[in-house]
């Protein structure tokens, strides 16, 4: 509100009163979480000190860099997981939405997928396919298959009639009232399920990690909990937030590009750029 | 075509609805018993490894010999669930009261927001590990994962429920001088329930996990550490009775959570309003005829 009034240069004011509270807070928080734990009002293997936790966070991050490999391995497992279990959900969504009868017959198949926690796989799913990065990746997929598929298949058979109606009046070919109609109504809902998906992938290939592995954040966490390096074990629990974030905020971007209608800025953004594309078209000829 | 029909002889109708419900159960029931017999003897000409791939006469037996031969799954099945449920009502109340907290509290909710989406964006199975190293093997660091990992369906659904009240209703409410209490109980609660049932539903599932993961790292006792000891013994077939009992417990969570959701939320029902209102009816004709 007051940013309007403002001129333009004072906007980081804005951003430090908007920020600041929160800062000070925050170091309230820590300053006395680390009293308490040097007072020793709290266990200092149980919880660690936040200057602890800082020096293993620039110890992992900077100064030895173990992470990285880890943290790439566990990215690119959730990554593949995810997109194979996608691909698969989404294949199997289109063609259910397309045929009655294909639906009816895959339907019982993932429901059942989907009351069996998928996590009580882990143990067979390691005995299939080896202790490398196959079975974190299968694991993966396995666990982000059903919200990706069932939010697919409901936003592409939840039509609006009415719609459905005109496109059919105008003489829309099947594929028109498909790609046209049926694929943008489902986009909105298909993104929700690749959102749940996506995170639901990094927890699989973690807990794939935790239950046999040799590379991975998971299996570092695991390790460094059971040495009761609680600190180091939690500057790695931050780089699994880092993975969370990062899969994220990238789905979230995917989503305001691809699904643009949704949100105003995006929507003129788009219509600029199409009415550029068409001025040039109309310079042209 | 069908509308003529209906109108002419209902029961012709009905009667070719339940043939072709009939048929199509039998056209299911075809499928299923051709792909576990496709499996059962693709394992016997041995496209398939019975070491890896149990065949599904192996699993059947072994069901037999884990719930009634041996009966060992009965411990385990206990252990598990006994933990989920505490875990989940813990869990449940701690998200749904911190939600209705932060809620009802715009500074709260203010200063608490970048701490949700960092643990929104944290895997929260992820922290069993630490969680086994702070409170040691045994009941309650099992406890605090489940508690930890359905807490937050709850929490967020609670939250969203509670603050996207409709403002056009809570505009009527204060035109009429509703008081605050009442603004809760009849506008806040009637429409917050039913998101906050839907996180309950998804809390309970979690929870489930939740304890697997726990007992895949402790290895002492639950379903989940039975399914890891067979599935380390090469004993595949046991692992897969394990896990369709799995199956079937979720399942029956699912179902028992929709029952639940019936009595709870019922408005959100067709039944359930009308039995409500016909309870209602009887109630208030019981109090006019003592008039």
């Amino acid at each position: 509100m007051s940013a309007q009034k403002l001129p333009t240069s004072f906007w980081i004011f804005d951003f430090i009163f908007k920020v600041l509270p929160h800062l000070i807070l925050f170091s309230l928080i820590i300053g006395l979480w680390e009293m308490a734990v040097s007072y020793g009002m709290i266990t200092s293997i149980i919880i660690p000190r936040p200057s602890r936790i800082g020096s293993a966070i620039v110890k992992l991050y900077i100064t030895e860099g173990t992470i990285y490999r880890h943290f790439f391995i566990t990215l690119t497992e959730s990554v593949v997981g995810f997109l194979i279990g996608a691909s698969v959900a989404i294949s199997l969504a289109v063609c259910s939405s397309l045929s009655e009868n294909f639906k009816r017959y895959v339907i019982p198949y993932a429901v059942v997928l989907n009351v069996t926690p998928g996590i009580a796989l882990t143990p067979v799913i390691i005995a299939w396919f080896g202790y490398g990065m196959g079975s974190k990746i299968a694991l993966a997929a396995i666990i982000s298959f059903f919200p990706i598929f069932v939010n697919t298949l409901t936003g592409l058979v939840q039509v609006d009639e009415d719609r459905e109606e005109l496109f059919q009046s105008l003489g829309a070919t099947n594929y028109q009232v498909f790609s046209k109609f049926r694929v943008p109504a489902a986009l909105p809902l298909m993104f929700a399920g690749l959102k749940i998906g996506l995170t639901t992938a990094l927890i699989g290939a973690v807990v794939a990690e935790f239950a046999q592995a040799t590379d991975g954040v998971g299996v570092l966490m695991s390790r460094f909990s059971f040495q009761l390096n609680m600190a180091a074990s939690l500057a790695t629990l931050l780089s699994m937030t880092l993975i969370g974030l990062l899969l994220f905020y990238t789905m979230e971007f995917l989503d305001d590009r691809i699904v643009f209608w949704r949100r105003e800025n995006r929507r003129a953004a788009a219509s600029r750029a199409r009415a550029r594309v068409w001025k040039k078209q109309l310079d042209n000829t | 075509m069908s509308i003529p029909d209906s109108t002419l002889n209902p029961e012709a109708v009905r009667h070719a609805e339940r043939s072709m419900r009939s048929q199509r159960i039998k056209l299911h029931a075809g499928i299923f018993i051709t792909l576990i017999l496709l499996w059962e003897f693709g394992s016997r000409i041995g496209w398939l490894d019975p070491l890896f791939y149990p065949r599904p006469s192996n699993i059947m037996r072994s069901f037999w010999l884990i719930y009634v031969q041996n009966g060992n799954v009965w411990y385990h099945l206990y252990a598990t669930m006994s933990l989920v449920f505490m875990g989940w009502i813990g869990g449940s109340i701690l998200g749904v009261g911190l939600g209705a907290l932060v809620g009802f509290n715009s500074l709260l909710r203010r200063f608490l927001k970048p701490y949700v989406i960092v643990l929104e964006a944290t895997p929260r199975i992820a922290v069993a590990p630490l969680l086994i190293a702070a409170l040691g093997f045994g009941a309650g660091s099992k406890i605090a994962i489940i508690m930890l990992v359905c807490f937050f369906a709850p929490f967020i659904n609670t939250l969203s429920g509670v603050i996207n009240v409709d403002e056009d209703r809570l505009e009527l409410f204060r035109s009429m001088r509703a008081s605050k209490m009442q603004v809760l109980r009849k506008l806040v609660f009637p429409d917050a329930i039913p998101i906050i049932m839907a996180g309950e539903r998804l809390a309970l599932t979690a929870a489930l996990s939740g304890a697997l993961v726990a007992e895949f790292i402790q290895r002492d006792e639950g379903i989940g550490s039975l399914i890891l000891v067979y599935t380390r013994n090469l004993n595949m077939a046991s692992a897969f009775s394990c896990i369709f009992t799995l199956t079937i417990l979720g399942f029956l969570i699912f179902k028992g959570m929709e029952k639940i959701d019936h009595y709870v939320a019922f408005w959100k029902y067709e039944n359930g309003r009308e039995r409500v209102s016909a309870k209602r009816r009887a109630a208030m004709s019981q109090v006019g005829g003592i008039r």
